[in-house]
Formats: C-alpha cells, structure tokens, sequence
C-alpha cells in the first residue's frame, strides 16, 4: 500500500465521518435514517351556527398545534369555504382564525400532522412573565395552601411537585396535614375547581404554571381537549392531569393547543354548537418526514442538504447516489473477483435499469435483445455497412425492440415490460456488437462468458442498490461519497491477486 | 481456504493483474510512449530507425477515399498482410497468400472477393478493431514465411515468440504457435498453444493451451519441448533493445523469425498479459524482482542485459 493514497483515503474517511458525527451529534439526525418516524394526525370539524344576517362578518378563533421542540407541524390543511383563514401567533399559542361571510358552508375542517422528534428533546424556552400568574385564592386560603405545603419546602423540584401533587389529591403524607385544614381544602377545590386548586397549591410553592388545553397523543375522537397544568421544573415542563394532579408518565406525549384559559374555541358572531377532534396516529413516509423536517431547518449543512432540492430533482439524486455504490460494486468485482464484462460500466447502467424492470424481467429483456440484436448483426454482417451506420442500425433495433417489448408488457398487463425504455439502449447496442465481434474472434464460448459475467455483475450491483436503507443512507448523509472515494482508492491500490487469478494460475500454485 | 490459494501463488511468485497494473505498467510505463505501441506504424518507424529489423511495409490506407486503390498499390505482389494499425489481441489481421481474379485466398483457403476485403478495410479505418474506437489507419505489409524451427509444431500461421522485458532485461519468454482452433493465428486467446523458452540455452520447455498444459502440439502431434529457437540470441538483444527506443520499462516484444530475412520485430505491447506464466510453469514476480537487485553497470548496454538474462534464468537442467 502506498503511503500517499492510504493518507488521502483517511482523510476522506474522516471528513465524511467527521460530517455525519456533525449531522447525528448537533443536528440530531437518526443515525440509522430509516429507524420508523412516529407522526400523529390531528383533525378539528368545528360547526357553527352564523347568528348574523347574511353578508354578516363573523370570525371563528382556534388554537393550533405549532413547532416548538420536540414536536413539529409538517403539514397543514383546512378546508373552510369562503371562510379566510390565516394564523397568527399570540402570546404563546398559534391561533387560527376563520373570518368572513359563511356563505354556504356551516362548518370548517382542518388537519395537521405534527412529527414527534424521538431524539432527544431541544432544551425549552424558560417560562416568561405570564407563567406567573396572580394568585386567585384569597387571604385566608393563601395562607391556608401555604401551610398545606411548606413542610415540602426543603424538597427538591421534581420531588417537591410529587408531594404536592399528592396533597393536591388529599393523600395524606406522612404527616397527614390536621382534618381541619383537611377540610377547608376541599372547600377550596369545590370553589375553584380542582385545576384551580392544584394552581393555587403550585403558584403558593412559587412554581411557574401554565395552563394547557390540548390532546393526549392517543388515537381518539374528541369533542373536549384534555386539559392539564404544566409545571416548570427548572430544566421543562413537566405536565400535570388538571383534574387528578397526577403527573403524566413520560411516555405520554402531549398536544399542546392553547395555553391559557382562553378556550381552545370560539366564535364570534355566530353560535358555536360542537366541535370534533380527531387524533390518529400516521406512518408517515420515511423520505417525507426528513425532508419536511430538514427541510424547515435553518442549519448549515441542513440548508445544504439534498431535501433542500425541489422533490422533482430529489429523485433524481435518489438514483444518482446510488450510482457511485454501483461503480464501487464493478471495481470490487473486476479488480478482486475478477468477473470478465462487457465494457466497465456498462452493468451499473444495466443494475440502475434493472430498478423499473425488475431483476427477473431486466435479465430476460437483455438477453433477448442481445440475441436478437446479436442475429440482426450476423444478418447485415453481409451486406457490408459502415461502422457509424451499423451501430445506428443496432440502436434503431434495440429501440424497436423496446417498442415490442412495452407493447406485449401493455397487452399482458406487464409493467415490468413497459419499463423496458430505462434500459441503455446505447450500451446495450454497443453490448450486441461486442458480442458479435467476440464471438467471431475468440469464439461462442467466450463471448457468452463474458455476457454471463455481465449479467452478474449487474445483477449483484442490483442486488445491492436496492438495499433501501442504503440508498436513504446514502441520500441523508451525500458526504459518504468521500467514504466511497476512500475506499475506491484503497481498491485501486490492491495488487493482490484476483479471486479468478486462483483459478487461471491454478497450475503454478499447485508445482511450486 | 480461499487465502491457502494466494498463499500457494504468492509463494509461487506469480505475477497477478493488480499487480502487473500497479506495480509494473503504471510505474514504469509512461502514458506518453504509449502511442508508440499501440499504433503499428509508429512501431515500425522507430524499429527502423534504429535498425531493428521489422517485416517490410508495403502500403498504407488512411482514408476511405484511398480503399479503392490499395490493389494498386499492391502493384503486383501476390500475398500480403492486412492489419489495424491500432488493433490489439491481433484481431483484425487477415493473411492473403495469393491474389486470383480479383479475389484474395487467407492463409486458411478462404477465398474473399474484393468487396468483402475493401469492407474489411473500411471497417478498419473507422476503428472498429483499434483499442480506444478512434479512426484508425489500415497497414498492409509483406506476408511472413516463418523459419522451419517450428515447422512441425505449426498448423498454418506463424509463429511468433513474446518476450516480456523488464528495464531492458529480458525477464521471460514463450512461443505461441498456431493451431487449428486458432485459425492460423498465434494469439493465445484464441487456442493458439503456448510455449515457454528457456531463455539461458534457447530451447523450448513444456506447452500450455487455454489454461491447460500439454507436452505435443493438438494437430500436428509433434513434441513441444526441447526445439532449438534459432538466432535466440539476436532475439534477446532486439527484445532488449525495445525498451531502449520506447522508453517502456514493461513490456512484451513481439517477434516472428523468417526463413529468409531471420528475426523481425512485429510489435510491442504495453500491457503484456500473464499467461507466459503459465507457458513457463513460473512466476514472473521472481525474475522481476531478480532484475531489480541486478547490478547497476549491465543496464546502459542491451547487449550486457541480455547476457545477463541468458546467464541468471536458465533453467536448472533436467
């Protein structure tokens, strides 16, 4: 091995690694881009009765999911009628707000898809001033809360909230808080509500609060969202059910829609009579989902990364990507098995067609074509045409057969065989005439061995672009292409002997 | 199991492909002299100009505008050599012995008529047999009767003898001779038998077809050993020479012996294949490596390289 090469193919192998540790550690891509995308579905009918006369403006006010870490809105949809709608950021929540005349229309639907990051969350925004919230108890409550709680002051944040929210419920710790105090307490919850209350015990114990409306992520159908308390630990929120004051395990996610006490829907100028949410869960597709995500990404290389192409021209790099593996496949194959083909790349361009015949189909439409193109060439050998002319002759016939091929594939319901156009009719051509020009100088034997390993080359390099995680691999972290070129060079400097050179040298391994 | 086998070739010294390219051709063969070998004229101009002995050239066609006249040219000379200057693996090569009526009989009886050989010119010219498919020129030079020293292990054809030579130092040689299969032609891809030559005593050793060896020629029968391969010494210094006039450090030198002009050089090779390996029954490796470790003072003279070839890869006699 020479000294140079290995230092340059090192290099490579760092710079690519060296990218993709970027992408994994600070962007926080999936180290396996095909490990499954969890995305939920949300969907909201509001109908409503408009009380105004007609031509009457009347304005429709709902809280909507919105990217915040953790969670990210992907797509939206809403069917309104002659309804406008447009969103607006308020405060902390993300309302959708449906104005203008209803016409026809007595209801408006919408739909969301929000993407949960699996990975680790982004660190949250600290809460702001409105999560300090005046407290709503009087005096005497305060007081009464202040002392419920204060034999929890010396816990820490996440413990400390446990044991609140225990007292919240009325489970006696030890020591269980006197009856009297008991007693006043539940006079507190009948007044403000069960939330009210477990807000009253938190703001007391000076945690930043929020309330929150939205939905479990569980497949449902609502027409109520869930409502619960979020509590700033110092580090996140850590939700609470409003009514129960359990803390939510950490594998439930959440949804927020609305924080505040603003109601998570409302009409103005017109009656609001129900509203029905839906959440289901999406499997989303894989390509999607990375590239909506990345896509919205504000991140060097996350700009620079092919989802930032238009999805046209994304699937052309699907296939272009896949072809520097192909070309890696061939020199594997040629320099240390040893496969004998026609022309060096001529198998890539077959494997890559391969993809729209299919393996099976692909080998089949090669071999007949070479064979009939073959016969045509025996055919017109007499009749002494030019070179130019001739091969043109090939193509022409190739791309007649072509025709045959996609016309019998339209007939038997064949997709396989309409596909045949992606086929190189260029290198097949010049395939066929090779193929003439071996078998008439080195025999029938030979040439059909060297179509044999033809086909075997393009169909293991198809074998092997057709692994789809490689493909998505390679299409998330395009710089593995320096990996490719590092390992092209370690190839192009193996001099070691070829698989097929055991078998030719046979003779001489076997007298020394 | 597979690494037992390279293990058996390596300790053999065989030469393989990946090596040959890396190693040898990409190292000592500039890109720049390659078009001296690859095009046949160029070849024979500098052979001649360095008084290397080469078959005599009779016409040249480069244009298809010029396809009508070679017979011309021929003037009256009943038998020719028909080949691409740029072919490789001798395809492309057609033998006429003699000229009736406007037609032409090959080496093997076959009789062609005009058309069919302005067809196969034609097809010449426009590259179809050259390496790379570029236009290439149509060379027709004087037919060669080979020396009778491999008369009785010939069908048809001639023979010819390829020595592989190392920084001017002969490092391995065979005679490929014609057989049936082979249609006349000495080429060993095409069933032509090949037969290693000791290069310290000049003598045939045993014989390899395809990839198997043999003691007799197929058709003729006779033994392939111990023939005497006459002006063996010429052929090594002319071999040695070619490195001198190319400036290939690696190289396959090419040569016929005829019965009346003696050893001519017919082409070189820029990328020798291996299968002299097999025709030796040895690995090339070893001789490449012994060429290495020769002494500084025989390389400015082909004449002491190839006394030095003669007396360090003799074969221990049997």
């Amino acid at each position: 091995m020479r000294r140079p090469a290995l230092w340059l193919a090192s290099a490579l192998f760092l710079l690519s690694l060296s990218l993709i540790g970027y992408r994994v550690l600070r962007l926080g891509y999936p180290l396996f881009p095909t490990s499954p995308v969890k995305a939920w579905g949300l969907s909201m009918e509001v109908f409503f009765e408009p009380t105004g006369k007609n031509g009457k403006e009347m304005e429709i006010r709902a809280g909507l999911p919105q990217s915040r870490p953790g969670e990210a809105v992907i797509e939206q949809r809403n069917v309104s009628g002659s309804l406008q709608f447009n969103i607006l950021p308020e405060g902390l929540n993300q309302i959708g707000v449906w104005s203008g005349d209803p016409e026809e229309g007595r209801v408006i639907s919408y739909r969301a898809t929000v993407l949960l990051n699996p990975k680790r969350l982004a660190k949250p925004r600290p809460p702001g001033p409105e999560s300090f919230p005046a407290i709503i108890a009087d005096k005497p409550e305060q007081i009464l809360a202040r002392r419920l709680i204060e034999r929890w002051a010396s816990l820490k944040g996440p413990e400390k909230l446990k044991a609140i929210a225990a007292t919240a419920k009325g489970i006696g710790r030890v020591p269980p808080p006197d009856d009297n105090d008991l007693q006043q307490w539940s006079e507190i919850q009948k007044k403000y509500g069960a939330e009210g209350a477990l807000e009253i015990l938190l703001r007391v114990a000076d945690f930043p609060v929020r309330k929150v409306q939205g939905f479990v992520l569980v497949e449902s159908v609502a027409t109520q969202p869930d409502r619960w308390i979020a509590v700033w630990t110092g580090q996140r929120w850590k939700p609470m059910q409003a009514e129960t004051g359990d803390l939510y395990p950490e594998s439930v996610r959440l949804l927020p829609l609305m924080i505040g006490d603003t109601p998570l829907v409302s009409v103005s100028g017109g009656k609001l009579q129900e509203v029905r949410w839906g959440i289901s869960k999406q499997t989303l597709s894989k390509w999607r989902s990375h590239f909506e995500r990345i896509q919205r990404s504000t991140r060097f290389l996350d700009r620079w990364s092919l989802f930032a192409l238009p999805k046209e021209f994304q699937e052309n790099f699907h296939i272009l990507l896949l072809v520097p593996i192909g070309v890696l496949m061939i020199s594997v194959l040629r320099n240390i098995v040893g496969f004998p083909t026609f022309g060096i790349f001529m198998p890539v361009l077959m494997a890559l067609a391969f993809r729209s015949t299919g393996l099976g189909y692909g080998l089949g439409i090669f071999a007949g074509v070479v064979l009939t193109g073959y016969m045509l060439r025996r055919g017109i050998d007499r009749l002494r045409i030019l070179l130019v002319p001739r091969l043109s002759i090939l193509i022409t016939f190739v791309i007649l057969a072509f025709a045959v091929f996609a016309l019998i594939g339209s007939k038997f319901g064949m997709r396989e065989f309409m596909a045949v156009g992606l086929l190189p009719f260029v290198i097949l051509s010049m395939t066929i005439e090779r193929f003439f020009i071996i078998t008439e100088e080195s025999g029938a034997f030979q040439a059909l061995r060297t179509a044999a390993g033809s086909a075997a080359v393009a169909a293991i390099t198809y074998k092997i672009i057709q692994i789809d995680p490689l493909q998505l691999t390679f299409f998330v972290y395009p710089e593995l292409l320096f990996s490719i070129m590092g390992l092209l060079l370690l190839l192009g400097n193996y001099s070691g002997y070829r698989l097929s050179e055991i078998l030719r040298f046979k003779i001489l391994g076997e007298t020394s | 199991m597979i690494f037992k086998h390279f293990w058996s070739l390596r300790k053999a010294r065989v030469l393989g492909m990946n090596r040959r390219n890396a190693q040898y051709i990409m190292q000592y063969n500039p890109r720049s002299a390659y078009p001296l070998v690859d095009d046949k004229l160029l070849t024979k101009q500098l052979a001649l100009k360095h008084g290397i002995p080469t078959p005599p050239l009779y016409h040249v066609i480069s244009y298809h505008g010029d396809i009508a006249g070679f017979e011309r040219a021929l003037v009256d000379r009943q038998e020719f050599v028909l080949k691409p200057a740029r072919g490789g693996g001798g395809s492309g090569i057609v033998l006429i012995t003699d000229r009736r009526d406007g037609k032409f009989v090959t080496q093997s009886g076959k009789v062609i008529s005009r058309d069919e050989i302005r067809y196969h010119i034609s097809d010449i010219l426009s590259g179809i047999y050259s390496l790379e498919g570029l236009e290439d020129k149509a060379v027709i030079e004087g037919l060669i009767h080979p020396d009778q020293a491999f008369g009785k292990v010939t069908y048809e054809g001639v023979p010819d003898v390829r020595i592989i030579v190392y920084l001017g130092v002969p490092a391995m040689a065979m005679v490929r001779l014609p057989t049936r299969q082979s249609d006349g032609k000495a080429n060993l891809h095409r069933g032509a038998v090949g037969v290693g030559i000791d290069i310290g005593r000049g003598k045939t050793l045993d014989g390899v077809r395809r990839s198997g060896s043999i003691t007799h020629h197929p058709d003729t029968g006779e033994l392939l050993r111990d023939i005497e391969v006459p002006f063996w010494e010429k052929m090594l210094l002319m071999a040695a020479q070619s490195t001198d006039i190319t400036g290939l450090g690696y190289l396959g030198v090419d040569l016929v012996i005829d019965k009346k002009d003696g050893p001519l050089l017919l082409e070189l090779n820029a990328r020798p294949g291996l299968q002299i390996q097999i025709a030796n029954r040895k690995g090339l490796l070893e001789r490449l490596e012994m060429i290495d470790r020769a002494p500084k003072e025989i390389f400015p003279s082909p004449e002491k390289r190839a006394t030095w070839a003669t007396q360090n890869f003799a074969e221990p006699s049997s």
